[in-house]
């Protein structure tokens, strides 16, 4: 009479031993197969974010001099007094006070539209012309009380980009702005050089100088 | 020898055999054989085979979900015929609307009939989902299908606003840039999600394709399956009357 060898001491052990060794076996796949399908998926998700964009690159190349913003610098002061040059497609702009020169990226800090030129904002706001016109000193013709007010909610700023109504948090942010050995500026959009928070309505100090055509490296916020 | 029996014409027969494999009964003159039609034919079995009469009067769910339903449907068949001249680039999607408007013979009818059924389709669906709550509809057996139905909402404001940008105007492209940037407000993930919907930082072309994409495919397709899962789910809850 034939044995089962599985049907003896030793062999029921090693009965037991071979189930819970495949059990083993299985549960180390199935962590191993749910593991590699979470870190495979976090992987193919990459896919949906674009590793590079065909955007424009941030930093443009204006198509107007520094002598066309400013007529001319004599005794460190810009010929034409104060002036404003907003380049909509590229949603910048250069203002020009006696201080010097400055860029304002002009993406309302609400929810991102472009705020467009208007030679009086206080309009209607309460806000008394007073304080508009206090902000930064500027001869020439450029003396209105002259800001920044946002198509779509209704948001303004006060020529520094600082905001005063509607629903903006924060100021907008002033770029990097250098001239070219060609004369036409340079202008980095993603060299921001005055950063404020909600609340700060402090008017940074960064500019162009005229005389030197160098900035004075008063970065704020940054 | 003699001719084929009129009612032995092969013809006939042949034919007999198309029409009894696509409808497998005849005119139903009983109950038995009404159902049993309702059942075996696929356009018909979306229907219940039995509904009280009380449960069909129009002012008990003026109708709303089957104007959704219908107005879907609309939107399905006009938005196809608007593929046919739309190319989502960002140098032809706003002429393509100009040519749909002013060129294609009924294109602006077609435009028309789709831009109204869209606006259309999220009040009745709104409207729908009021008529529900109010009725106290959500309530056992049916919570289930009221899930469905929010993410049905959902699929419904989603297709509305991807489809808004499509125009490529400036309504639309600042919409979106609005409609992003308030993404972006959410913790951790909002500026992930910005760069996922629009594919890039600013609204351009890897915005316009993507919600091209999801306008004419992933979420009608979405909103397809949770209908199916919504219908049956409707039959198979049964209905309750009048209050």
């Amino acid at each position: 009479m034939a044995l089962n060898p599985y049907d003896t001491p030793r062999g029921r052990f090693r009965a037991r031993a071979e189930a819970s060794r495949r059990q083993f076996l299985l549960l180390i796949g199935a962590l191993g197969a749910t593991g590699a399908t979470i870190f495979g998926g976090f992987e193919v998700l990459k896919f949906m974010f674009p590793a590079a964009t065909t955007e424009a690159p941030l930093k443009f190349k204006t198509d107007f001099t520094f002598d066309d913003l400013t007529g001319g610098v004599a005794g460190g002061k810009a010929k034409i007094g104060a002036a404003v040059r907003s380049i909509t497609t590229d949603r910048v702009t250069v203002v020009l006070d006696d201080a010097g020169i400055y860029a304002v990226f002009l993406v309302c800090t609400h929810l991102g539209c472009t705020p467009n030129y208007v030679t009086d904002v206080v309009s209607g706001s309460g806000v008394d012309v007073s304080v508009a016109e206090a902000r930064g000193v500027r001869s020439g013709n450029e003396k209105l009380a002259n800001g920044w007010a946002c198509p779509c909610h209704g948001s303004r700023y006060f020529i520094d980009s600082t905001n005063f109504y509607g629903p903006a948090p924060r100021p907008m942010d002033w770029v990097g702005i250098e001239v070219a050995p060609d004369n036409y500026f340079v202008i980095d959009r993603g060299n921001i050089v005055a950063y404020r928070q909600a609340g700060d309505g402090t008017p940074p100090d960064w500019r162009l100088k005229l005389d030197s055509k160098k900035d004075n490296g008063k970065t704020y916020g940054v | 020898m003699s001719a084929t029996p009129k009612e032995a014409s092969p013809i006939r027969a042949f034919m007999a055999q198309i029409w009894g494999s696509i409808f497998r009964h005849g005119m139903p003159t009983t109950d038995k054989v009404a159902a049993r039609t309702a059942l075996t034919n696929f356009f018909l079995h979306i229907h219940p085979v039995r509904v009280k009469k009380s449960a069909i009067r129009v002012s008990y769910t003026l109708c709303l979900g089957g104007l959704s339903f219908f107005l879907f449907i609309l939107l399905t068949i006009t938005g196809l015929f608007l593929m046919f001249y739309y190319i989502p680039s960002v140098d032809q999607a706003y002429q393509n609307i100009k040519d749909l408007q002013f060129v294609a013979t009924f294109g602006l009818v077609i435009r028309n009939m789709h831009r109204w059924a869209a606006h259309g389709m999220v009040i009745t669906v709104w409207l729908h989902m009021a008529r529900v709550f109010y009725q106290g509809a959500y309530k056992p057996p049916r919570e289930f299908n009221w899930a469905i139905g929010t993410l049905l909402l959902l699929t419904t404001l989603l297709l509305s606003f991807s489809g808004y940008l499509l125009p490529w105007d400036q309504l639309a492209v600042w919409a979106i840039t609005v409609g992003t940037n308030m993404a972006k407000y959410a913790p951790i993930a909002g500026p992930y999600t910005r760069y996922l919907l629009l594919g890039g930082r600013t609204v351009a072309q890897g915005a316009l394709i993507r919600f091209y994409v999801l306008h004419v495919i992933a979420l009608p397709l979405i909103g397809f399956l949770l209908m199916v899962v919504h219908f049956w789910r409707v039959r198979k809850d049964g209905f309750t009357g009048g209050l």
